[in-house]
């Protein structure tokens, strides 16, 4: 009798405790992949170049006589065509290989450092693309090939940065607040380095600040296919280690007592990330909240499950960045305005919005 | 290593060491935990009880000595093969996200888990029961956020014990806990332990609750094993006083016969506000209980005391020694004897302020108003003089007599307790009174 007294258990619930759905989790990520799909499609139908949606639509599907029974004249129709596969899909599927590399990098970091505000800007590894940038800018370096050595430098100066929050994460100093704060220190020095160079040399600025906002304007099938080669290795295995990040944000102990190999996972995920932005940051410049806001997006749909959060990252990503895309060519066709604009312009009051919509009494992590 | 997992101990530590730094959390602990043992590490803040569970858990290395888990030394085990013997539940765990109940419990079987392999139904079937022996089991669907935080740590138990490890620790599990629940927690503990073989390790701060439901208790102190046994057989007012530097009563619990624990204060009482730094010793004499209250407030206000002369069995008596006060005692109802009152005579000269507590005057105690005649003069007395001398004068009017001789030699008259507070305080704080 004096053992038991049962603590009142079944009062204990809030009125307002609310029990989670038990959604599949894969379904919502089907939807999320449709949703890619029907973006891509619409996504052809705008360009700088008007093109009438049915025939873009036959076009795209390689239709024959795509442009029969219109007053379009063949040359045109196939320089319509050409128009279509070799500008306007290489810069959606690049938008969409971005969006997913950058999300999923940002869902990465967010697990990886317990942190919602973490992303690849917030740690520099973004910042060290930019410059590797600056420097093929201005020291014009590689002239030869630019369209080589660009992102090639960008994308060593990702990884370079990334690196460099390893060497601190394999020190014993290796907490996750002190690889935080390193990346944080790190952004901040990098870009007190890019405002050196920019200063050094006044005449390679305007690209550097081009390239400080983003652009899809590299987009071509070869930097496609390159993007996507990475992208497809180093998301997948990200998306391996759902459980690992579960238990991490139990805190490090706790994920460690449970089995996990934390050092270890920690270095290879911030690796990982580092490659995956690295791939992101070099053909498309710096396109911001993508990682930021993606992960959040996914939390609210589909819970806090980093397996789910991790795939679905990505493909929230992919939507972001084609949708930013879609509308700059709305509100402005005929120019080809810097897409980082746009999905600050959209990220940031969204962002907030999630802030503001987050239930009362969950904390931040959860969003 | 030293025996074959079915025989080895599921945890011992030999000569264990750890330093952190120049400190040194741990020294040489020597232990061993039999299976299905529930052992409570007890001990006071900064002892090294949560330094010897991280230490068993492999998140400190020791300095010196070893520490084997089943037999096997355990820097010879990965992490995951010690995630598959060891279980911890932390003494907070504040999970952030709001994940489903079952999930979280599931979370645990990480070190059973294949690289692709998703949660099978038997790890499903395995959750639920889980959940129903910690008494979740209507609220695997409920999210970890809004359930209670009693109902929480019974979470995170779930979680440590979806481990199905043979060795479970756990840290202060309690301490965030209402009574009801710490009980519950730790019967439901206590209950792995003998019905399920579960070996169990738990820091414990309240003695209480370790006396009541662990097997052993092992006592640190400063990184020190101080005492290793049965509650019933370590625990002592000696042990509470050298370790805790607590004055405590030790009583038998009647229903259940085991020890616990009434604590009363520390051995060296921090200063009340307002008394100065090292006042007294301040000497009361009282007898019959008069002096027991004053006693009390005096040592929470911080001061150091001593006691008039008493008598063996007085209530008076009793306080003074359970506040570990000084001061001679003279047999039950004999009047008191020169030697007593020679000691006395020593401990009015050493105080810087007497009070006289309204103790009954009769022919045994009355010398101790006539030997304050001479300390009255030359420092600072007070006599309580609520209930009036007249009332409690039992010697014929000699008490009386003496009580205006002290009065006219300077000891001044304080009606109750408030009063000689404040008396003391002001004296307290004032310039040094050279003692006499």
């Amino acid at each position: 009798m004096e053992e038991r007294a049962p603590p009142a258990v079944g009062e204990a619930t809030p009125s307002g405790a609310m029990r989670l759905r038990r959604s599949s989790p894969w379904a919502l990520l089907g939807a999320i992949v449709a949703i890619v799909a029907v973006a891509v499609a619409l996504s052809s139908l705008l360009g700088t170049v008007f093109i009438p949606p049915l025939t873009t639509l036959r076009l795209l599907f390689g239709l024959p006589n795509a442009c029969a029974g219109t007053s379009v004249s063949p040359d045109l129709c196939t320089r319509w065509g050409e128009i279509i596969w070799q500008a306007r899909l290489p810069e959606i599927v690049l938008a969409v290989i971005a969006g997913a590399a950058l999300g999923i990098s940002g869902a990465t970091l967010q697990g990886t450092f317990r942190n919602p505000l973490a992303d690849p800007f917030l740690l520099g590894i973004s910042s060290g693309g930019t410059i590797g940038a600056a420097i093929v800018f201005d020291f014009h370096v590689g002239q030869v090939a630019p369209d080589l050595f660009l992102p090639l430098f960008a994308f060593i100066g990702a990884i370079a940065t990334g690196v460099a929050i390893l060497a601190v994460a394999v020190s014993r100093y290796g907490t996750v607040e002190t690889l935080l704060l390193t990346g944080v220190a790190l952004a901040s020095l990098l870009s007190a380095v890019l405002a050196l160079l920019l200063l050094y040399n006044p005449s390679g600025s305007q690209q550097v600040s081009y390239w400080l906002l983003g652009s899809l304007g590299n987009a071509s099938w070869p930097v496609d296919g390159i993007a996507l080669g990475v992208l497809l290795i180093t998301g997948t295995l990200l998306s391996l280690f759902g459980r690992e990040l579960n238990l991490m944000q139990l805190g490090g102990d706790v994920a460690r007592s449970a089995g996990v190999d934390v050092r270890r996972v920690r270095i290879r995920l911030i690796l990982l990330a580092s490659l995956t932005t690295g791939v992101a940051v070099a053909f498309t410049g710096i396109i911001g909240f993508v990682g930021l806001v993606s992960p959040h997006v996914v939390r609210r749909i589909a819970g806090t499950d980093y397996r789910y959060v991790l795939p679905g990252s990505a493909l929230v990503g992919a939507v972001f960045l084609l949708g930013a895309r879609d509308f700059a060519l709305l509100v402005y066709p005929t120019s080809l305005l810097p897409i980082g604009i746009f999905t600050a312009f959209f990220g940031a009051p969204f962002f907030i919005y999630l802030l503001f919509r987050r239930r009362v009494g969950s904390p931040m992590g959860s969003l | 290593m030293s025996g074959t997992p079915a025989t080895a101990p599921p945890l011992r530590l030999v000569g264990v060491s750890v330093s952190y730094g120049a400190r040194t959390a741990l020294r040489k602990i020597d232990l061993s935990v039999r299976s299905g043992e529930f052992v409570a590490l007890a001990g006071p803040n900064g002892s090294g009880k949560t330094t010897l569970l991280r230490t068993v858990l492999g998140f400190v290395t020791p300095s010196a000595g070893r520490v084997e888990l089943f037999g096997d030394a355990l820097e010879s085990l990965s992490i995951l093969e010690r995630a598959r013997r060891v279980a911890w539940l932390p003494q907070e765990e504040s999970p952030r996200d709001d994940v489903r109940l079952i999930d979280y419990v599931l979370y645990g079987r990480y070190a059973f888990h294949g690289l692709l392999e998703g949660d099978s139904e038997e790890d499903y079937r395995l959750g639920h029961s889980i959940l129903e022996q910690v008494g979740l089991a209507d609220r695997a669907d409920d999210g970890l956020l809004s359930i209670s935080g009693g109902e929480r740590q019974r979470a995170v138990l779930a979680r440590a014990l979806a481990q199905t490890t043979p060795l479970l620790l756990l840290d202060e599990p309690t301490s965030h806990l209402d009574i009801g629940h710490q009980l519950d927690l730790l019967a439901r503990v206590r209950d792995l332990a003998h019905r399920r073989g579960v070996t169990v390790v738990a820091a414990l701060h309240d003695l209480n609750l370790a006396a009541r439901f662990a097997d052993r208790i092992v006592v640190l102190s400063r990184g020190r094993c101080v005492a290793d046994g049965p509650p019933a057989e370590i625990l002592s007012e000696g042990l509470l006083a050298q370790v805790w530097g607590v004055v405590a009563d030790l009583r038998r619990e009647p229903r259940t016969g085991m020890p616990y624990l009434i604590a009363h204060h520390l051995t060296t009482a921090p200063r009340g506000p307002g008394s100065g730094t090292g006042f007294g010793p301040v000497h009361v004499v009282g007898g019959g209980g008069a002096a027991a209250p004053y006693l009390r407030t005096f040592a929470d206000d911080g001061y150091s005391l001593s006691v008039g002369a008493l008598h063996l069995l007085d209530t008076d008596a009793e306080v003074a020694e359970a506040l570990l006060i000084r001061g001679p005692i003279e047999a039950p109802f004999a009047p008191l004897g020169p030697e007593v009152r020679e000691r006395h005579r020593a401990l009015l000269a050493a105080a810087r302020a007497i009070v006289v507590a309204p103790f009954v005057v009769g022919p045994s105690n009355l010398a101790n108003l006539e030997d304050l005649r001479p300390y009255v003069r030359t420092t600072p007395s007070f006599l309580v003089s609520r209930p009036s001398i007249t009332e409690r004068d039992f010697t014929g009017g000699r008490a009386t007599q003496v009580y205006q001789q002290l009065r006219e030699a300077g000891a001044r008259e304080v009606t109750g307790m408030e009063e000689i507070v404040r008396e003391l305080r002001a004296l307290s704080s004032g310039p040094p009174t050279p003692s006499a």
